[in-house]
């Protein structure tokens, strides 16, 4: 179902080309960016010819009892967590998306961040009881607890979590505005000191390479694992930071919070590349497409977005929902198929979209 | 007990903090030397007029007296000796720097090896202190006030009620003769009355500014004609600026003003006292068609005390099926209240380690599914919110008329 297809979604040439053979796209693009840079900032983001249509596929209705916190994927499956014990996951291979496992009394007083390994294998949970699981899947697609990550100080000291690509990492935030990177046996291998504000989100580059974090203060630090050093403390948000997301190749860093702003930061040269602008209350999360093309985000009024990274500009809207969007994702790209995103928060469901094709 | 009551702040401090706090007694120097003690508590007394002023008066100036003989005749040590034979067990640990003179009857000293037993000495003095001056001055002090004179000493309210509660039996007397009472009073204004065992009447519409909670106990009826509503109030009044607290509602006779109808305000500042929450149940049941709302601070210490007056205190288990108003309702403030805007809301806090603990503990209690939700969106978005963010004046007046009339309305 259409739900917010706010302007003609009009295929042009440049579109189609763009489909075709991406890389010669990416420079046209690129060059069309610079060139009228000027006039696309000024032209409000729904008369811009080259938006994108999403249909709902599907709505898990009440797929938890209560706020649905965190979503997580895999290639075949997406792994939600609420403010009730349990974990869900949900098959993606068939259209109707079936409940696929119940993990109970997973996290007795809850569950705030879920996160998977790229390659699908391996989950990490943490709950607001403090305590951090580890999950690992079988062959027969049965998810089981691997083991917990323990802070030798008190419960309750980790915040967000991020796997690395192969789920040989986990990356977590502390209240204090440490951060810490484990081993997934539990043996911590590095820990950084911030400034002391609480630690609201992180990631780790799918490489292993960087940690990015965002802080209460509006401070984005990013790492360097190899060295063990602070890289770079991102300038730009005030507000607090509640997302942070390096790109597929890890060049780019998105990052948004309270300001309702995503600044995109180069990795390489800690500089600020861009803002994108449009959201009218606080963004909760962002997610990159496997392409990096496009950026995903939901905010706190339930409002979806995507984003075009070469254009800095929205291409869609969607909100199925006025309830807060606590987690955006992606699905991972399935060959011959169109791209397709999942949503959930407040109201309990997990929205599922592709993009319309044809045309 | 006493050991369990500090677990989490003794833990720690019992090296570092009990040791600064000693160092700045002005006596320290003074306190050397040999001799026996000699102290004179006077634990027990027949008296008839043993509770009264004058002769709690005289007990506590007996101990400081036998302290400055000790000083004087640089004594060696200085003691206050307890009586604590109400209570059943001692954890074992507690025996360690205490010496039994004999059963029922601790010594603390000062000064002591340990920083433990040194800072209970020092405790327990100020409290000695605090009383005297509430029972000099005639100006009744509660325990909670006695807490906030000095926080960083007593670490914790439960200290103050535990040793308060001792000083009381040691002296012999009741805890209301130190003129220390449990919790401060609960205050309340509205358009109704209530006719005394006595047969007087009270009206308490006649007096704006609110008149303590009347003990449940000598009330023969309320009369409750025409109330609409019941709204219990976190705080009593704000420092900081005009807003809903009970003062100012109470004051511009919003009970009688709103749009809602007339109605009931309700404070104990705070976490309920028990006489608050035995009136409360008392209105409840006497006119169980009248909802009761309460309006506390976005954080977890405003959940705690809506739970308290809901299902009772975890201290009080026992007592909550007499105390219980199970039918109290949530009118605000809620994360959406205060979120809702896409401007910036002037007033939000961050939380503090302290508001993260309480309101993990919290999660661990049965509770409504909706306040759990609040809870856990409060840990997400790691905001608090005063009961000011909703505004003050007309707009909170507006609020809280469109939240009374809903309530209202469903009932």
């Amino acid at each position: 179902m259409y739900t917010e297809l706010k302007s003609e979604p009009s295929r042009d040439v440049v579109q189609r080309v763009f489909i075709s053979n991406a890389a010669k796209a990416f420079k046209r693009f690129f060059s069309l960016r610079i060139v009228n840079h000027n006039t696309f900032k000024n032209v409000p983001h729904d008369s811009v010819t080259m938006s994108k249509q999403y249909l709902t596929t599907h709505t898990v209705d009440d797929a938890h009892k209560t706020d649905i916190f965190s979503v997580a994927v895999t290639p075949t499956q997406v792994l939600s967590a609420s403010g009730a014990s349990s974990i869900k996951v949900h098959s993606t291979t068939s259209p109707d998306i079936p409940l696929a496992q119940t993990i109970s009394g997973a996290h007795k007083l809850g569950c705030h961040h879920i996160v998977t390994s790229r390659n699908g294998k391996i989950a990490a949970s943490a709950g607001f009881g403090g305590e951090v699981k580890l999950w690992s899947i079988s062959e027969s697609g049965e998810w089981a607890e691997q083991g917990k990550i323990e802070d030798g100080n008190k419960a309750g000291e980790i915040w967000a979590i991020a796997l690395s690509e192969d789920g040989q990492y986990l990356a977590s935030t502390t209240y204090d505005g440490r951060i810490n990177v484990w081993d997934t046996a539990g043996k911590k291998i590095r820990e950084y000191e911030t400034k002391g504000s609480f630690g609201l989100c992180i990631d780790m580059s799918r490489d292993g390479k960087f940690t990015a974090s965002g802080h209460e203060n509006g401070a984005v630090y990013v790492f360097n694992n190899d060295t063990g050093r602070m890289m770079y403390s991102l300038p730009g948000l005030v507000k607090p930071v509640r997302t942070v997301a390096f790109s597929p190749a890890g060049t780019r860093l998105a990052a948004a919070g309270d300001a309702r702003v995503i600044a995109l930061y180069d990795v390489q040269h800690g500089e600020q590349v861009a803002d994108l602008t449009g959201h009218s209350a606080w963004i909760f999360s962002v997610d990159w497409s496997d392409t990096g093309e496009y950026l995903l985000s939901g905010s706190f009024d339930g409002k979806v977005k995507v984003w075009s990274i070469d254009r800095r500009a929205c291409v869609a809207t969607h909100s199925e929902t006025e309830k807060t969007l606590w987690c955006v994702k992606w699905l991972p790209k399935v060959s011959n198929k169109s791209e397709a995103f999942a949503t959930a928060g407040a109201n309990r469901s997990i929205t599922f979209y592709r993009e319309a094709t044809g045309g | 007990m006493d050991l369990d009551l500090l677990s989490d702040f003794l833990a720690e401090p019992q090296t570092s903090a009990p040791r600064e706090l000693l160092s700045d007694l002005p006596n320290r120097s003074l306190t050397l030397q040999n001799a026996d003690s000699n102290p004179n508590p006077n634990p027990s007394s027949n008296t008839v007029n043993r509770n009264s002023p004058g002769a709690v008066i005289s007990k506590i100036e007996d101990i400081f007296e036998a302290m400055t003989d000790c000083l004087l005749g640089e004594r060696k040590e200085l003691v206050i000796q307890l009586k604590t034979g109400r209570r059943k067990q001692k954890s074992k640990s507690d025996a360690d720097n205490t010496k039994r003179t004999r059963s029922g009857i601790r010594t603390v000293t000062f000064p002591n090896k340990s920083p433990h037993e040194a800072w209970k000495f020092t405790a327990l003095l100020r409290i000695l202190e605090l009383s005297h001056e509430a029972l000099v001055t005639g100006i009744v002090t509660t325990k909670r006030d006695i807490y906030y004179r000095d926080p960083e000493l007593f670490l914790k309210q439960a200290v103050v009620d535990q040793y308060v509660d001792d000083i009381a039996y040691t002296l012999g007397v009741e805890r209301d003769a130190l003129n220390v009472v449990a919790a401060a009073k609960g205050l309340v204004s509205g358009s109704f009355t209530i006719i005394r065992k006595d047969n007087s009447v009270v009206d308490y519409s006649a007096e704006p500014g609110g008149l303590l909670i009347p003990d449940p106990k000598n009330i023969q009826e309320v009369e409750l004609e025409g109330v609409k509503w019941i709204l219990v109030i976190e705080k009593e009044a704000c420092t900081s600026r005009v807003s809903a607290t009970f003062r100012t509602l109470a004051t511009e006779q919003y009970w009688k003003g709103s749009r809602a109808g007339k109605g009931i305000l309700i404070t104990a500042k705070g976490y309920p006292d028990i006489q608050t929450r035995q009136f409360l149940r008392l209105l409840s049941t006497h006119a169980p068609e009248i909802p009761i709302l309460a309006l506390v601070d976005f954080d977890a210490d405003g959940i705690g005390i809506m739970s308290t007056y809901k299902s009772g205190s975890a201290a009080l288990a026992h007592e909550s099926a007499t105390l219980a108003v199970p039918s109290i309702q949530w009118l605000g403030v809620r994360s959406c209240d205060f979120l809702k805007t896409d401007a910036d809301v002037p007033g939000l806090l961050k939380l503090t380690a302290r508001d993260r603990r309480i309101a993990v503990k919290m999660l661990e209690r049965e509770m409504e599914e909706e306040w759990r939700r609040e809870l856990q969106v409060m840990l997400m978005l790691d905001v608090k919110a005063e009961i000011q963010v909703l505004g003050n004046g007309e707009r909170l007046g507006e609020w809280l008329d469109g939240k009374l009339l809903d309530a209202v309305r469903i009932d």
